[in-house]
C-alpha cells in the first residue's frame, strides 16, 4: 500500500506571494482604486496617480502621486493628453519609484481625458522598463461624449495596445448591459467599478490563491502573451443550486467578453475554478464542459482550480484569454464594414480567410494576388475577380494593426489555377505548396514568421471586407436553400443583420 | 348529388398544407365542409423541395381532411405559387372578317391566343389568362362582348406564367398520391375570390397574402385583375430572424412570433422583458420585448417596402379605391395593418374568407384563405365550364373567361 500524504490543502506559500501593484491613472482610475479596496484589496499595494490635487487627496490609496506640480500646479488637465503627458513627464522618478519592487503591476485608467489618456501610456511604459507584467484596464468614454474624446481614447488605447502585456477594455456604452434599464445612474457606474475591480480582483486571487491545480505567473504570462491583442475576461460567481451553470453564464455574459463569442478565436484560455470547500468534481465537470462549447478544439486551456475556505457556498469563474491581432475583429471596422453594401454575401464569405494567409508572408504584394484571385475562382464568385483582389488585401488593412501574426489555424485553400504565372512560386517561399500547380485543395498551415507591415498596400474599403466577420452571414433556416436576392441583397440574412442594426 | 358539387382546394404551403372541402349549392353559395391540416416538411419559399416528404405531408392533411368532412377526395383544384411565377399584362387584337360582324365565342378563344403571343422564358408556361376588358371597335370597358356587332376586337388579358417544371412537380406530387388534378391555381388569385367583394373589387383592391414562405399580392382595378406578383419572403423568414438574433431554436422563435410578436415599435415599456420557459426545467431566457419586436418590425417594413416598390412599376396602385386586404398567415400579427397604411399610404384591413355557411372557425382564420379561394374559384370556373372534360393538358390552355 502506498500512503498519499493528505498535506494539500492551504500550505502556506508566503514566499511566493507575487508583489502587486494596482496603478489609478486619472479621475476614472482613482475611482475605481476605491472600488477596488472596497472589495478587500491591501491598501498598501494600492497607488494613485493624478494631475488633481482634490482627487488625490479623497484617494485612499497608500501611495498617491502628484503629477506636474510645475506643469498642472495641482489643478488637472482640462482634457488635455498632451497636458497629461507632459505631467507625467515631469513627475517620471516619483511614478517610478512607486513602481519598484512588484512584479505585476494593474493599471487602471479612463480614457478620453486628459490625464488618463496623456498620463497612462506613459506611466505604463515605465511599469514595463521596472520589468513587469502590465495590464491595463481601460474604460473607453461614452458615445455621446463626443467624438474627439472618443478618438482621444483610441489614441491612447493604441498606444498602450503597444507598451503593456495586455489591455482590458471596457466601453462605457456597455454599462446598459450590466443594469436594468431602470436603475439609478450612480448604480451603472458603481457597476462598471465593480466590474473592474474584480477583474483585478480576480486575477490576483488567481496566482495567489492556494490551488489543487495552481495557475502561476508562467500560465498568466502565456494566456496574455499576444502583445497587440485584445484581452477578454470574464468572471462569475453564484452559490445557487446550479452554481456551475450560473456561475459561467455569469462569465460569458461579462461585457469584457463580449459575451463569449470571441472565446472561439483565442489561442489560450486561462481558467480558475474556485471555489469552497463543498466544491464537487462534477460541478467543476459540467463547467468545464459547457466551456468547452464556446471554445475551438486547438485552443490551449490552462485549467487551474483552488479551494479557499473563504469562499463558503460560493463557486467563481475567472476566464481570461486574449485575441492575437488576426483573430480578434475589431469592433468598429467590423461595423463600417457591414454598412457598405453587400453583393455576394454567401458565395464569397468562404473565399475570404483562404486568401489571408498567402498575401502576409509575401514581400511583394502585386504577385500575390493572382493567386489570391486562384483562389477564389475556385469558388462560386466568377466575374468580378480582379475586383476582389484589391479588398481582399485591404481587409487586412482595415485591421489597423502595423505587426500581426499570421492565422495559425488550419485553412483549406483551392488550388491556383493552372496557369499561375511562375512568379507566383518565387516569393511564395512560406508555402510552396500553394505555387506549384497541384490540382488537389488541401490544407496548408502556414507558419509563423515576421510579417511585412501592411502600410504599403494602399488603404481601400471596399465591399468584401465586411465578410470576414466573426459571426458568418448564415441564413439560418435557408442555409441549403436557393437565396432569394431582390435587388442585389439576400433576403434570407436577417434583415436587422444587413440593416446593420443592433439587437441585444 | 349532381347539384351538390364537392369542391376540394389543396394549398401545400411552406408553414401548412391544408385541404378545404366544401360543396358548391345550386344558388351559388359554398358550404365549408371540413379542413384538414397537417405541418408542411419538405417546402421552402412556397416551393417542394423535398418530393417525399412533401408527398407525405400532402397525405397527411388529405386524410385528415376525408376524415373531418366524411367524404373521399378524388379530385382536387391546387394552389402554387413560388417566386418564379410572373406576370404581365398584355392585349390581344383579332379583326373579325369581313363576312361576319357578331362576335361569337371563337372569336373570343381567337383573342386570347393571339394575347398569349408573347415571348416568355423558353422555360416557363402559362398558368393563367384573366381577361381583364374587351374593347369592341374601340368602345373600352366591354364585359362580354358576344353577341355585339363590331369589326375589331380587342382584349386585354393579364397573363400569369411561370417555370413549367416547377409547376409540374407539384402536380406531381399530388398525382402520386393519388389525387386528380383538377386545375392548378395561382394563389392570390384564389385568396382573392373569397377575401373581396365584387364591389371591392370594382373599387379597385390589393390583396397581400403573406403566408409561411411566401408574399403574393394580387392588384384589382375596375373588377380586373392587373397585377400580381410572388415575393419570396415570408413568415418563415421573420422566424429565421428572431431565432437568429435571439439565438433560440426556431420552433420557440415561431412560438414566440405567433403569442408575442408584434409589429409595432414603442408599443411596451422601456426593459419590457418576456420570459422564454424552458420545457426541459432549465431557467428559462428573458428576452426583451422591444428587440422582438424591432426584428420583426424590421423584416415586415422591408417586405412591404419591396411590395412597394413591385407595385409602383406599374401605376395601377393609384386607381386602388378600397384600400389594401391582408391575408395569410402573418395577417395575424399585431399591429401589421398599420405598418401596411404607412408604407402604402392607403387604408388597410387585416382580412379572411368571408361569411360561408358551414365552419365558422375555418373561414374567420386568415391562414386557410387561399385555400377556400380555391374551392370558390372552382365554382366559378364549373360554373362556367361544361362537366365532363378534363386532363391534365388542358391546364394549360384554358379559357376562364368566367373568373375575374
Amino acid at each position: 500500500m502506498i500512503q498519499l500524504s493528505h498535506n494539500y490543502t492551504l500550505p502556506e506559500r508566503e514566499e511566493e506571494s507575487i508583489p502587486i501593484k494596482v496603478v489609478g491613472v486619472g479621475g476614472a482610475g482613482c475611482n475605481a482604486l476605491d472600488r477596488i479596496v472596497l472589495d478587500g484589496m491591501d491598501k498598501s499595494d494600492l497607488v494613485a496617480v493624478n494631475t488633481d490635487v482634490q482627487s488625490l487627496t479623497s484617494s485612499v490609496a497608500a501611495h498617491k502621486v502628484q503629477l506636474g506640480r510645475s506643469v498642472t500646479r495641482g489643478l488637472g488637465t482640462g482634457g488635455d493628453p498632451d497636458v497629461g503627458y507632459d505631467s507625467a513627464v515631469d513627475s517620471a522618478d516619483e511614478i517610478r519609484q512607486c513602481l519598484t519592487d512588484a512584479q505585476l503591476i494593474f493599471i487602471c485608467a479612463g480614457l478620453g481625458g486628459g490625464t488618463g489618456s496623456g498620463a497612462a501610456p506613459f506611466v505604463a511604459q515605465l511599469a514595463r522598463d521596472s520589468g513587469a507584467l502590465v495590464i491595463v484596464f481601460a474604460t473607453l468614454p461614452f458615445a455621446f461624449e463626443g467624438k474627439r474624446r472618443m478618438q482621444q481614447a483610441q489614441d491612447a488605447l493604441t498606444r498602450l495596445n503597444g507598451i503593456a502585456n495586455a489591455v482590458i477594455c471596457f466601453e462605457n456604452d456597455r454599462m446598459g448591459d450590466l443594469v436594468a434599464p431602470k436603475a439609478g445612474i450612480h448604480q451603472a457606474f458603481a457597476t462598471a467599478d465593480i466590474t473592474i475591480s474584480q477583474s483585478v480582483r480576480s486575477i490576483v486571487n488567481l496566482i495567489q490563491r492556494p490551488g489543487i491545480i495552481r495557475i502561476g505567473f508562467d500560465d498568466l504570462l502565456a494566456a496574455l502573451r499576444s502583445p497587440n491583442g485584445r484581452c477578454l475576461f470574464g468572471y462569475g460567481e453564484a452559490d445557487s443550486d446550479n452554481r456551475a451553470h450560473d456561475a459561467l453564464n455569469q462569465a460569458l455574459k461579462s461585457p469584457l467578453m463580449d459575451r463569449g463569442r470571441m472565446l472561439g478565436d483565442a489561442e489560450h484560455i486561462l481558467v480558475q475554478v474556485a471555489g469552497g470547500p463543498g466544491m464537487t468534481l462534477s460541478e467543476v465537470e459540467i463547467l468545464m464542459q459547457e466551456l468547452g462549447k464556446h471554445v475551438h478544439d486547438h485552443t490551449q486551456i490552462l485549467f487551474g482550480t483552488g479551494v479557499d475556505g473563504r469562499m463558503g457556498n460560493r463557486l467563481s469563474v475567472t476566464i481570461i484569454s486574449s485575441l492575437g491581432v488576426d483573430e480578434q475583429t475589431p469592433v468598429e471596422p467590423k461595423k463600417t464594414a457591414r454598412r457598405t453594401p453587400k453583393s455576394k454575401p454567401v458565395a464569397v464569405a468562404p473565399a475570404e480567410p483562404e486568401p489571408q494567409p498567402e498575401i502576409e508572408p509575401e514581400p511583394e504584394p502585386e504577385p500575390v494576388q493572382p493567386v489570391a484571385i486562384e483562389g477564389e475562382m475556385n469558388e462560386e464568385t466568377i466575374a468580378p475577380i480582379e475586383a476582389e483582389a484589391e479588398p481582399v488585401e485591404a481587409e487586412e488593412q482595415i485591421q489597423d494593426e502595423p505587426a500581426s501574426e499570421p492565422v495559425s489555424d488550419l485553412i483549406p485553400f483551392e488550388q491556383p489555377r493552372p496557369e499561375a504565372p511562375p512568379s507566383v512560386v518565387v516569393p511564395v517561399e512560406a508555402t510552396p505548396q500553394v505555387a506549384k500547380t497541384d490540382p488537389q485543395p488541401r490544407l496548408i498551415i502556414p507558419k509563423k514568421k515576421p510579417v511585412i507591415p501592411k502600410e504599403s498596400k494602399p488603404e481601400k474599403v471596399h465591399a468584401k471586407q465586411e465578410v470576414l466577420q466573426f459571426e458568418p452571414i448564415s441564413r439560418g433556416r435557408f442555409e441549403k436553400s436557393e437565396p432569394t436576392i431582390v435587388e442585389g441583397q439576400d433576403l434570407d440574412v436577417p434583415t436587422y443583420l444587413r440593416k446593420n442594426i443592433r439587437v441585444k | 348529388m349532381a347539384s351538390n358539387d364537392l369542391l376540394v382546394g389543396l394549398e401545400i404551403g411552406t408553414s401548412k398544407i391544408c385541404v378545404v372541402v366544401g360543396e358548391a349549392r345550386p344558388d351559388g353559395t359554398i358550404k365549408l365542409l371540413g379542413v384538414g391540416q397537417a405541418p408542411s416538411r419538405g417546402v421552402r419559399k412556397g416551393e417542394i423541395v423535398d418530393f417525399e416528404t412533401a408527398m407525405k405531408c400532402v397525405h397527411e392533411a388529405v386524410v385528415d381532411a376525408e376524415q373531418k368532412s366524411d367524404v373521399m377526395i378524388r379530385s382536387v383544384y391546387v394552389g402554387v405559387a413560388g417566386s418564379h411565377i410572373q406576370s404581365f399584362n398584355n392585349r390581344g387584337c383579332v379583326v373579325l372578317p369581313d363576312d361576319r360582324d357578331e362576335i361569337d365565342e371563337q372569336d373570343i378563344e381567337d383573342v386570347k391566343v393571339n394575347a398569349r403571343e408573347v415571348s416568355i422564358p423558353a422555360q416557363n408556361a402559362f398558368l393563367h389568362s384573366i381577361i381583364q376588358h374587351y374593347h369592341v371597335d374601340g368602345q373600352d370597358g366591354v364585359l362580354n362582348p358576344i353577341g355585339m356587332l363590331g369589326q375589331k376586337l380587342e382584349a386585354d388579358f393579364h397573363i400569369i406564367h411561370g417555370v413549367r417544371t416547377r409547376i409540374q412537380n407539384t402536380i406531381r406530387c399530388v398525382k402520386e398520391l393519388p389525387l386528380e388534378v383538377e386545375d392548378v391555381v395561382f394563389g392570390p388569385l384564389a385568396s382573392a375570390q373569397v377575401v373581396l367583394t365584387q364591389h371591392q373589387k370594382n373599387l379597385g383592391a390589393l390583396v397581400i397574402d403573406i403566408g409561411g414562405g411566401t408574399t403574393d399580392y394580387i392588384v384589382y382595378v375596375d373588377g380586373a385583375v392587373k397585377q400580381s406578383g410572388v415575393l419570396a419572403v415570408g413568415g418563415d423568414h421573420i422566424t429565421n430572424d428572431i431565432s437568429m438574433g435571439l439565438r433560440i431554436p426556431m420552433t420557440r422563435a415561431e412560438k414566440l412570433k405567433c403569442e408575442e410578436g408584434s409589429v409595432t415599435l414603442g408599443n411596451c415599456l422601456p426593459g419590457e422583458t418576456i420570459m422564454l420557459k424552458d420545457d426541459s426545467g432549465f431557467a428559462g431566457k428573458e428576452i426583451e420585448r422591444e428587440t422582438l419586436n424591432t426584428i420583426i418590425h424590421l423584416r415586415m417594413r422591408e417586405v412591404f417596402d419591396l411590395l412597394k416598390r413591385q407595385l409602383d412599376e406599374e401605376s395601377f396602385m393609384n386607381y386602388v379605391g378600397a384600400g389594401i386586404y391582408i391575408t395569410g398567415g402573418c395577417s395575424l400579427l399585431n399591429g401589421i395593418e398599420n405598418l401596411a397604411m404607412e408604407i402604402f399610404e392607403m387604408p388597410a384591413h387585416t382580412a379572411h374568407a368571408q361569411t360561408m355557411s358551414g365552419l365558422t372557425s375555418a373561414f374567420e382564420n386568415p391562414q386557410f384563405s387561399a385555400a377556400i379561394g380555391l374551392i370558390k374559384y372552382a365554382q366559378a370556373v364549373q360554373s362556367d365550364r361544361p362537366r365532363g372534360a378534363r386532363g391534365f393538358g388542358r391546364i394549360f390552355s384554358r379559357l376562364f373567361s368566367g373568373i375575374r
